[in-house]
This record gives C-alpha cells, structure tokens and sequence, in this order.
C-alpha cells in the first residue's frame, strides 16, 4: 500500500516565497509600519506621515546594521 | 420646598452612584469581548467598533505577514517546545488567533529554516503574532474609552 506523502489532504498552495535579505526586510519593514501608523495616528495625512517616517527608519536602520555588520561577516 | 429639592438631588446622586458600577462592569465586559474577538480573528475587535480603516488594515497585515511567512516555510512553534526560546516562539506565534491554524494548513512541507528566507518566515509568522496582540489590545482599550 503507497504511503500518503506528508501533508496530503492538506491545502496545497504550492507557495513558496524565496525572497532576498532586501526583500524580505522591505516586504517587512512596509507592513508593520503600515500597521503601526493606523495604530497610532487617527488621521489620514498623520498615518501617511508616520508610515513614510517609519519606513525610512526601518530602512535606514536595516541598511546601516546590515553595513556596521559587513566586517566581521567573514 | 427647599429642603424637599435637595432631598430629591440627593436622591438622585445616590441612584446614579449605584447605577456607575454596573455601567463600568457592562463597559469593561463588552471591552474584554472586543480585545479577545480581535486576537481570535484580526481586525474583529475594531470592525465591531465600527473602526473600519483599522480592522481592514490589521485583518490584511497579519494575513499578509501569516501567508507570506508560511509560504517561506518559517518554522512555526508548537506547544511541546523544547526550551524557553520555543515556548515565546509558540506565544508570539499563538497571537495571530485563529490565523495559527490557518498557518498550519498552509505550510504543508513543514519548517524549513536552513535558508535565508525560512529564518525570516519565522519572524514573520512571530511579528505577525505580536502585531495583533498589539491591535486586540488597542481594541480592549478603545472600548474602554482610553484611545481613539
């Protein structure tokens, strides 16, 4: 009798996001600013503010680390 | 007549008195069903404040953050963690609500954290955890009249 192969049964999406470092941090960095600027701001220009201002930190911040780390990666 | 005025002011004040605490008890019933509804599906807690923006908003980030995250086969905690890392994974991850199943069904090839994008999968899955306990918490609090 075949064996059932592991999750059968199961939804199969077939997905399978393989994104790089930048992507993935960019992809990551645009939702949860998103989030925290309508959790802090009730106002649409005040939100919009914010999610820029977030972003670029993020960005900033990922980027920056990501340099400050490239010495000691190898 | 004076006298008779005051007594019913009094009287009054007494009634309302009374009638706080059970109206804060009602308010804060309906704030803990607000806060647990959001955890159980995200964005429930402010659809039923008629919070629209935010529900959407939060429903659409943490399903995004859910989806992508298993999709890039994060390792997804379970409850028989081994050490204390494992078990604030499971919590992060439990905070998605009824998303965590969802998850489950999704990543139907299992963890697979030994390459770059299944190590951030797992972040994703955990801040999209965090994320909605952060939006069922401010939903507890906008029932209660703190935020807006």
């Amino acid at each position: 009798m075949p064996m059932k192969p592991r999750g059968a049964g199961k939804l199969d999406l077939a997905m399978k996001f393989h994104l790089s470092h930048l992507q993935g941090m960019l992809l990551f960095a645009l939702l949860i600013s998103i989030a925290f600027g309508f959790l802090s701001r009730r106002r649409p220009l005040d939100r919009v503010k914010y999610i820029a201002w977030s972003l670029l930190l993020f960005l900033l911040f990922g980027i920056g680390i990501g340099w400050a780390m490239y010495p000691f990666s190898r | 007549m004076r006298a008779a005025v005051h007594a019913q002011k009094e009287m009054t004040d007494e009634t309302q008195m009374a009638a706080a605490p059970a109206r804060d008890n009602r308010r804060e019933v309906r704030a803990i069903t607000f806060g647990v509804a959001g955890w159980m599906v995200p964005g429930l807690g402010h659809a039923l404040q008629k919070m629209w923006g935010r529900a959407i908003t939060f429903f659409a980030v943490v399903g995004v953050l859910v989806f992508v995250g298993a999709g890039m086969r994060g390792n997804l905690f379970n409850s028989d963690g081994g050490d204390a890392f494992a078990t604030l994974g499971y919590l992060a991850d439990l905070g998605t609500g009824s998303f965590y199943v969802l998850a489950k069904y999704i990543e139907v090839g299992g963890p697979d954290v030994s390459h770059a994008y299944g190590d951030y999968g797992t972040r994703f899955l955990a801040a999209a955890g965090v994320l909605n306990l952060l939006a069922a918490l401010h939903a507890y609090e906008a029932a209660r009249g703190r935020k807006a």
